[in-house]
């Protein structure tokens, strides 16, 4: 039984030319990506007493490296040539363990990708069953949960006893688990230590030693609380911002004498993914700021390099964690102008069931609701005049509305028919702006229909927006255009 | 369900594509893994999801770019037969032969949901073969060259002659001492099958190749 799996490896190995991964191995065969480390290690202990075919192994080496006076953690996968070289290079080996066996010498690193590529493809929601780092708060949010993300506060702070060192350690490698889980831990409780300055690097290595160990979903999700946990620490986000692109960066700028970690790429995949999930549901209970996000989310989902996505969603998310969005209550902080606006916008969108999604529709009743209530109210006569006239159109509610605005302008030309009246209403509004304007404008407008008035009024409004004082709230339509 | 066959020129045209570039991304992987030209020419780009090693000389990916351009209208009437890529020695004689053998199926029928990310996979697997293929072959002698011969059914290679795809880009018959090897032998490396072609993958390699 136990030398069953040695037949199957050979098998891999010398009938299928195959390159066997560590990560492969445990997905086929169904075991814990440590044993499966132990059993190239065996394997290939074996096969070289035996002293058959040549058979390469490539090892990934971890350790602080230090350059030009900057300590870093490095993740490097190395050829076996190169293994005593590199680990005498580190000032501190923290793991050792054979990362893959082929009979082939691989020219570049590029295959070791393919060949985990479509393992994990099949196994995309489970690729982290039998990885060695897990921590049991990180839960993947279920379809539909708008949990807020205040709720990451409640997250205790992981217990670094959960966090297993994921190394086998060769029997030539003096590192033991408890050095191993030291630096780790020491890196993730940096991150969520609240005012803990770890070095910038540092946890973004750390974060990349846990993608590196390729648990996909835990990574993401244990980085998606340390990004939630350090814009709770730093209201305004900028070292969240920083350590974001840092880790973004160090994955995509590491370097190794092999390995581009173009491994790290479906966990940055992942990365990317949820970034915009969380802002999906963060962004769920705020409705109030839905329209104005929504195209910064498409933007944010469009954009396609990495790093400007993160920092994008990041800045996003900055940008709504600033007035300390945490707590709901705290939302409401916003001036009461701001809150009255926004309460009358529900209010609006509770009266008209039938309006268009388009701002433009939600707009402009705005502004002259806003007037409204500056000014007295309509008279009922002329509300039901032209709510009998009126179609369930969008427009013609607006120029309804805008009736009320200026009354005092239909007076004079009230005696015009009550289609026109609506016309007259729009010319009303191009006559608070420019009263100059008003008598070219009546002629020119008699005799044309209704939609092209409101449209020619429109164009009319938009130059003179600018000026004027009464505009105030018709420029909020328009910059809202 | 739509049924498309070889009269309908668009669906040729897709799959002659898509062979035409998985052909492009092999060639220039075996040009790297059999080391015919410096690795410092190549550059790592992305091709199915995965890495692959291009080269950035720019006459030589004319040159391939041309012999596929070429090659594209065989595949669409279903005339190549098979695209063989030789490694030559100094001599002209060839040491190995990487020989793709395409067929497709007279009467290619695709649903409307078919999924061309299963013939990806296929793809990318026959990448990764010619990536270990070095573990099975022996190593080549130093300057050697490369050309493609491509084995066409019955007389295609008539209006080959006739009519130049592309201007100053003649395709000759292949002498015979191009085309023999010698006691070759034969090292399967893949196969697919998918819906749209059927293609085997198998290397020639001669016995003695120094």
């Amino acid at each position: 039984m136990d030398e069953l799996y040695l037949d199957n490896i050979d098998e891999y190995v010398n009938d299928h030319n195959k390159i066997v991964t560590y990560k492969w191995l445990s997905l086929t065969l169904g075991v814990h990506v440590n044993t499966a480390k132990q059993m190239l290690f065996h394997y290939l202990d074996h096969k070289r007493k035996e002293s058959s075919a040549p058979l390469h192994a490539t090892y990934l080496v971890t350790g602080k490296w230090v350059e030009n006076g900057n300590t870093s953690h490095k993740v490097t996968v190395v050829r076996e040539e190169q293994l005593e070289d590199v680990k005498s290079k580190m000032s501190l080996t923290v793991s050792v363990h054979v990362y893959s066996v082929q009979k082939a010498s691989l020219k570049d690193s590029g295959p070791l990708y393919s060949v985990d590529y479509d393992a994990v493809k099949d196994n995309l929601n489970s690729c982290s069953r039998y990885s060695a780092i897990k921590c049991a708060d990180a839960v993947p949010f279920a379809p539909g949960d708008t949990r807020p993300a205040g709720d990451s506060l409640q997250f205790p702070p992981p217990d670094p006893n959960q966090i297993r060192a994921p190394s086998f350690d060769g029997p030539g490698n003096q590192t033991t688990s408890k050095p191993a889980a030291k630096p780790q831990p020491k890196g993730i409780m940096g991150l969520f230590a609240s005012k803990a300055a770890p070095k910038k690097q540092e946890p973004g290595k750390e974060i990349k030693v846990e993608q590196k160990e390729d648990t996909t979903t835990a990574d993401v999700s244990k980085s998606k609380s340390a990004s939630k946990s350090s814009t709770m620490s730093n209201f305004f986000g900028s070292q969240a911002t920083k350590r974001a692109e840092k880790t973004v960066k160090v994955e995509e700028t590491s370097s190794s004498s092999v390995k581009d970690k173009s491994e790290s790429s479906p966990p940055a995949k992942k990365l990317k993914e949820t970034p915009n999930e969380e802002k999906v549901k963060e962004t769920q209970p705020k409705e109030e700021k839905v329209k104005e996000t929504q195209p910064e989310e498409v933007k944010v989902k469009e954009t396609q390099p990495k790093e400007a996505k993160v920092k994008v969603t990041k800045e996003a998310k900055v940008k709504e964690a600033k007035p300390n969005a945490r707590s709901k209550s705290k939302r409401k902080e916003p001036s009461d102008s701001e809150e009255d606006k926004m309460e009358t916008k529900k209010r609006r969108r509770i009266k008209k069931p039938q309006s268009d999604s388009s701002d433009d529709d939600d707009v402009i009743p705005d502004s002259p609701k806003q007037q409204e209530m500056r000014k007295p109210p309509p008279t009922p006569e002329r509300l039901l005049k032209e709510k009998i006239v009126s179609q369930p159109n969008e427009c013609k509610r607006r120029k309804r509305r805008r009736v009320m605005k200026s009354r005092t302008f239909m007076d004079e030309e009230g005696c015009i028919v009550t289609e026109k009246g609506y016309e007259s209403e729009s010319y009303s509004d191009s006559e608070d702006h420019v009263p100059s304007a008003k008598a070219s404008n009546v002629p020119a407008r008699a005799a044309t229909g209704k939609r092209e008035d409101e449209k020619k009024s429109k164009k009319k409004i938009s130059p003179p927006a600018n000026k004027g004082t009464k505009q105030a709230s018709i420029m909020g339509f328009f910059q809202k255009k | 369900m739509t049924t498309l066959t070889r009269q309908d020129l668009n669906f040729g045209q897709v799959v002659a594509d898509i062979l035409c570039e998985f052909l492009e991304v092999a060639i220039h992987l075996i040009l790297y893994v059999r080391e015919v030209y410096p690795s410092g020419i190549f550059q790592k780009k992305k091709k199915y999801n995965v890495p692959v090693q291009m080269s950035c000389h720019p006459e030589l990916n004319q040159y391939i770019q041309d012999t596929l351009q070429c090659v594209k209208p065989l595949i669409e009437k279903n005339d190549a037969e098979k695209v063989a890529v030789v490694i030559m020695d100094k001599e002209h004689h060839p040491v190995e032969r990487f020989v793709f053998e395409i067929s497709q199926p007279p009467l290619l029928s695709i649903s409307s949901d078919t999924l061309l990310s299963h013939v990806e996979q296929l793809l990318r697997a026959f990448i990764l073969k010619i990536s270990v293929c070095d573990a099975v072959l022996n190593s080549n002698p130093p300057g050697c060259s490369f050309t493609v011969l491509v084995h066409t059914r019955e007389a295609a290679t008539r209006n080959m002659e006739k009519v130049q795809v592309i201007k100053d880009f003649p395709w000759i018959v292949a002498d015979e001492q191009e085309v023999h090897m010698p006691e070759p032998r034969l090292i399967p490396l893949k196969t697919m099958t998918s819906e749209i072609v059927k293609m085997q993958l198998y290397v020639e390699e001669r016995a003695q190749k120094t």
